[in-house]
């Protein structure tokens, strides 16, 4: 918000405040600071930075005693230069004011000047709107405008002989009642809104805007003025449910100063008659709603310097301060006193709001500093947050990195090619939807991160990435949760993506080649090693359009509880990304994964040499390679350490259907070292038993 | 050369042989098949001459057979020795070779093992949870998705409170007795462990919240803080300030300077707004800190009695701070990056540059 060092200075000597840079620095102090002026000298504007419980600040007044009671030097108001000359009839005989909603309508005041001409506001009031960056109308706008911006208090000119009756009333709008205002736009009206009426129709949005047939005009002759104090929610209700924020608005909605009603009205009245001539009625309407309660606060000398971590600090010291700042001492004991809070502090209600006001008199920077004595056990306090950073670290081990995407999907054009998986997270329903989304194309939250990474490898390859490796921990969100534990809408994931050359280089570039499924799932096997050991997963056959078929796979424990899926992305998914490369990519359920690592604790291994022996025999394509593990594994083959396979090799030589798998045993025992016959006697065991359970031809 | 000369066509065969073969292995073997040619021409068990001595042994008279036998088997010991050393040579002439052939350009490219590497928001996020722990904080999570209760309502943000605006909040489109939202800042956190485990507590709160922002240069509707509680009897603004402190010269190196002024969030009373003094000018003022030397990095306060008191807690007996820092800002202050639209593009050439902070 904007305002000028010199208008400031109409109420306290801003030399004596240390000019530009002392404002600068004691309006820091203050909390208000400025954020950044402009011009020089006497020309310099400032753009203060106010908070929304500071609606006191919102002023040239306002500003200027925070700057004298920071510094602790005079702040006064100029002498008004006598008063108001007023003749004619008295204004309660042109216009009276009803107050019909007393809570919301706390004070309503109201002058009449009658005669006006046609006229533009002086040049001292045009320049110093023009100077904060206001626009200069006509003499009675711009006195309101003025007003506004020396004292805080918005104001409203009516043109009086629009007003049906002269006449007043303060009231709630009626339904279907309309009411086109300044800006022209004709606004439907609910029974909430607060509205000032004259006898027949609404003709100002309370606190908000006026209406546009009462408002005045070239043609204007006499003009009722308006200053009023309305209920901040009521106000705030309207102007959002219009959408309408006016500098009226503004300060309504945060709190105005009924006390400066009567003080705006004539200084208000003293510009309009200044620059359009005019008389001014005698009187004031000064019609009063309920009062608002006073308010005294208690400080406690014992609070104030617990809350600080001062000792130095005294009540000797906050009752100067806080009359400094506009509040008086009501009574004061050694340990204690209690303050009256000013009409213009609607945020000041507690003890802490007391303890801050000293504490800003005092200064934030003069408070010593220390380490909270509270000990601590330090530490995660959220299993699943060490799954989270356990897998990147892993994951980053294994050469990938991490990447961002916004939650923000269109289920329909995002996610229909992973509806298998949707539907196996239980996240297949309605997605959740944003009420107002960020961008109107993506409405809901995503059910999956997989579109996002696929988004993230494919741009990559296209600024000419060869290689892409990578991953992002993030929630995903589904709409059957519960609403009092907003957490069940929720599901941690850890995706992938891998795709492109897996690990080019000059030296071998026969063994180039694209990441495939099988970097997929050994990644997956080295991410949950922690706490599933390879032996432990159990994967399965998993369909879905966004992948090739029967290029995919969920992957569960041995007990069959889901931890996530991988596939090799299908054609849909690639052409809907430009996507020339193969990708493969994976996402984990971070909730399913263990809380606690699997427990480790030493083996002895044995010290005596092994004995390796291949095995090779040729099988049906048809058979997983998983039964004729687990069948060779349940053999029981005598010192077997380990069976690995090989090599599988089609082609030719290999019978049409058939697949040529060599298997390399280890065969080692803890005891004594083992002979070379012994060793091929259980190999030969091995190769009959798969020849009678699998056909397998041995050779 | 032992083997003397005898008399006798026998003799005589023996050290022709002799002679022979080390006029042979004088002249030196180029290749490991010479050598196995050789050592089979001589040792060879079916062909070889030196067996074949012992072969011809049925053909010596038999008073000489003994002396024959002795010189015979001298003669063999002499060669099997001399092939022995010749094996040697050969086989160290052979890796010699092979160690020629190893020898490379040292100035090719290496076989480098795949680096990966972290988000900078998590790096930071890393780092700010490491210099926590260190001073005993624990670290709590909470859900993105939240309630109006918890994000707002709790959090001393009346209905139609103005200091909402500022929160430009993502509603959820779902019926719920209080209304959902994703989250906008990690505040709500505080709520739910406050209520959950009391007081004294200590704890910090990094996640990622979300806002109705336009995407630009420096503003994203997605983006992360971390925030700090303590609650305990006598915990002031003095304890904030130190905290606030310890916390930015150890995130930002030693002679960081940090200032609290007062400002307002509803959740504080009272309130602070954290300055830092710049890391690119060190406070004596540049473009990136508007000639202020200051920074403003966190906000922060003391925990307001209604939040005390809406947890449960009784705000007589305890008092607390909190301070909220923006970790998106962190990163690129120390990482010197121009957009955060960067954080969010997935692009690897922006996503390889960041190692770990020290």
């Amino acid at each position: 918000m904007k305002f000028a060092l010199e208008w400031i200075g109409d109420r306290v000597a801003i030399a004596d405040a240390g000019g530009t840079d002392g404002v600068r620095k004691l309006l820091d102090r203050a909390g208000l600071p400025i954020e950044s002026s402009e011009g020089e000298g006497e020309g310099v504007v400032l753009d203060v930075e106010i908070t929304p419980n500071r609606p006191d600040a919102m002023s040239h007044r306002g500003l200027a005693r925070e700057v004298a009671a920071m510094a602790g030097i005079p702040f006064r108001d100029p002498g008004a230069e006598g008063e108001l000359p007023a003749s004619g009839p008295s204004v309660e005989e042109i216009a009276s004011v009803e107050i019909a909603v007393p809570r919301l309508c706390r004070r309503f005041g109201a002058r009449v000047v009658r005669g006006i001409a046609n006229a533009p506001s002086s040049p001292q009031v045009r320049a110093r709107l023009a100077g904060i960056g206001a626009k200069s109308i006509d003499a009675a706008v711009d006195a309101t405008n003025y007003a506004l911006w020396d004292l805080g208090q918005p104001l409203h000119a009516f043109d009086l002989d629009k007003v049906a009756g002269g006449r007043i009333v303060v009231r709630k709008a009626k339904r279907g009642e309309k009411l086109v205002t300044l800006d022209g736009v004709e606004r439907a009206l609910e029974p909430t809104d607060v509205v000032v009426a004259d006898g027949q129709r609404p003709i100002s949005l309370a606190g908000i805007m006026g209406g546009l047939d009462t408002a005045v005009s070239p043609a204007t002759k006499n003009v009722l003025l308006e200053a009023a104090w309305w209920d901040p929610v009521a106000v705030r209700r309207t102007s959002r449910r219009l959408g309408m924020h006016t500098d009226a608005s503004h300060r309504f909605e945060r709190g105005a100063d009924p006390e400066m009603i009567p003080a705006a009205l004539d200084l208000a009245a003293r510009l309009l008659l200044a620059a359009a001539g005019g008389t001014l009625l005698p009187g004031r309407i000064d019609a009063r709603g309920a009062a608002l309660p006073r308010r005294r606060v208690v400080l406690r000398l014992d609070r104030l310097r617990i809350l600080a971590g001062d000792p130095r600090l005294d009540l000797d010291f906050a009752a100067e301060a806080l009359t400094r700042l506009g509040f008086s001492i009501a009574t004061r004991s050694a340990r204690r006193l209690t303050a009256e809070v000013p009409s213009f502090r609607a945020d000041v209600s507690i003890e802490e709001d007391l303890v801050e006001e000293v504490l800003r008199a005092w200064g934030y920077d003069r408070l010593p500093s220390r380490l909270p004595a509270t000990a601590g056990a330090g530490g995660h306090l959220e299993p699943r947050r060490i799954i989270e950073d356990a897998l990147s670290d892993e994951a980053v081990a294994a050469g990938l990195r991490e990447t961002y995407s916004y939650p923000f999907v269109d289920r329909g054009i995002d996610e229909s090619g992973f509806a298998p998986w949707l539907e196996a997270t239980r996240t297949a329903k309605e997605p959740l939807s944003l009420a107002n989304p960020v961008d109107a194309s993506k409405p809901h939250l995503r059910s999956t991160l997989f579109p996002a990474i696929l988004d993230a490898a494919s741009r990559n390859f296209r600024h000419g990435a060869r290689h892409v490796g990578l991953f992002e921990v993030g929630r995903a969100f589904g709409s059957e949760g519960d609403p009092a534990r907003p957490d069940t809408f929720e599901s941690r994931r850890f995706a992938f993506a891998l795709g492109g050359e897996a690990r080019p280089h000059w030296s071998t570039p026969a063994a180039s080649r694209d990441a495939d499924f099988h970097d997929a799932k050994g990644l997956v096997e080295r991410l949950l090693d922690r706490w599933l050991p390879a032996e432990e997963l159990a994967w399965k056959s998993f369909e879905a359009p966004a992948f090739v078929t029967g290029a995919a796979a969920r992957c569960e424990t041995k007990a069959g509880a889901l931890l996530g899926v991988i596939g090799l992305v299908g054609r849909a998914e690639r052409e809907k990304r430009r996507l020339r490369e193969g990708v493969s990519a994976g996402e984990i359920l971070v909730d399913a994964i263990p809380r606690e690592a699997r427990s480790v604790r030493f083996r002895a291994f044995s010290l005596f040499p092994p004995i390796v022996a291949d095995l090779s025999f040729s099988l049906p394509a048809t058979i997983p390679w998983e039964s004729v593990d687990e069948f060779a594994r349940g053999l029981g083959l005598a010192n077997l350490e380990s069976l690995r396979l090989f090599d599988r090799y089609t082609g030719p030589g290999v019978p049409e259907g058939q697949v040529k798998t060599t298997v390399r045993l280890t065969f080692r025992s803890s005891e004594r070292t083992l002979e070379q016959e012994e060793v091929n006697t259980e190999r030969d065991r091995l190769a009959a038993a798969l020849r009678t359970r699998f056909g397998a031809d041995g050779g | 050369m032992t083997a003397e000369p005898g008399p006798g066509p026998a003799d005589d065969t023996i050290s022709k042989l002799v002679a022979a073969f080390h006029e042979e292995a004088a002249r030196g073997v180029s290749s490991r098949s010479d050598f196995e040619a050789l050592k089979g021409r001589y040792l060879g068990r079916e062909k070889g001459l030196v067996p074949a001595l012992f072969a011809r042994m049925r053909e010596i008279p038999p008073a000489d057979r003994a002396s024959y036998g002795a010189r015979a088997n001298a003669a063999k010991r002499e060669i099997e020795e001399a092939i022995r050393a010749l094996g040697e040579l050969v086989a160290r002439g052979e890796t010699e070779k092979s160690e020629r052939a190893a020898a490379v350009d040292v100035t090719l490219p290496g076989r480098r093992v795949p680096a990966g590497s972290l988000h900078p928001v998590t790096i930071v996020r890393r780092r700010v949870e490491e210099i926590f722990l260190r001073m005993g904080y624990s670290i709590a999570d909470g859900p993105e998705i939240e309630n109006d209760a918890h994000n707002f309502e709790a959090l001393n943000f009346p209905p139609e409170h103005p200091a909402r605006d500022a929160q430009d909040t993502l509603f959820i489109d779902l019926q719920a007795p209080s209304p959902l939202l994703l989250r906008t800042h990690t505040s709500p956190v505080q709520i739910r462990e406050m209520k959950k485990r009391g007081a004294p507590i200590k704890i910090i709160s990094p996640g990622r919240v979300y806002r109705n922002e336009s995407v630009d240069a420096t503003h994203q509707p997605v983006f992360h803080q971390v925030e700090a509680l303590v609650v305990d009897r006598g915990i002031s603004m003095a304890d904030l300030k130190g905290t606030v402190e310890a916390f930015f010269e150890a995130l930002f190196g030693p002679g960081t300077r940090s200032r609290i002024i007062p400002t307002f969030f509803p959740f504080v009373e009272p309130g602070a707004d954290v300055h830092v003094s710049c890391i690119f000018c060190n406070g004596a003022g540049c473009r990136t800190c508007k000639g202020s030397g200051w920074v403003e990095l966190a906000g922060a306060g003391e925990v307001h009695p209604r939040v005390l008191e809406a947890c449960g807690i009784d705000p007589e007996e305890f008092s607390g701070f909190a301070f909220g820092l923006g970790l998106d800002r962190v990163a690129m202050m120390l990482y010197e990056f121009p957009d955060l639209r960067l954080l969010f593009d997935g692009e690897e050439r922006f996503l390889s540059q960041f190692a770990p902070l020290s």
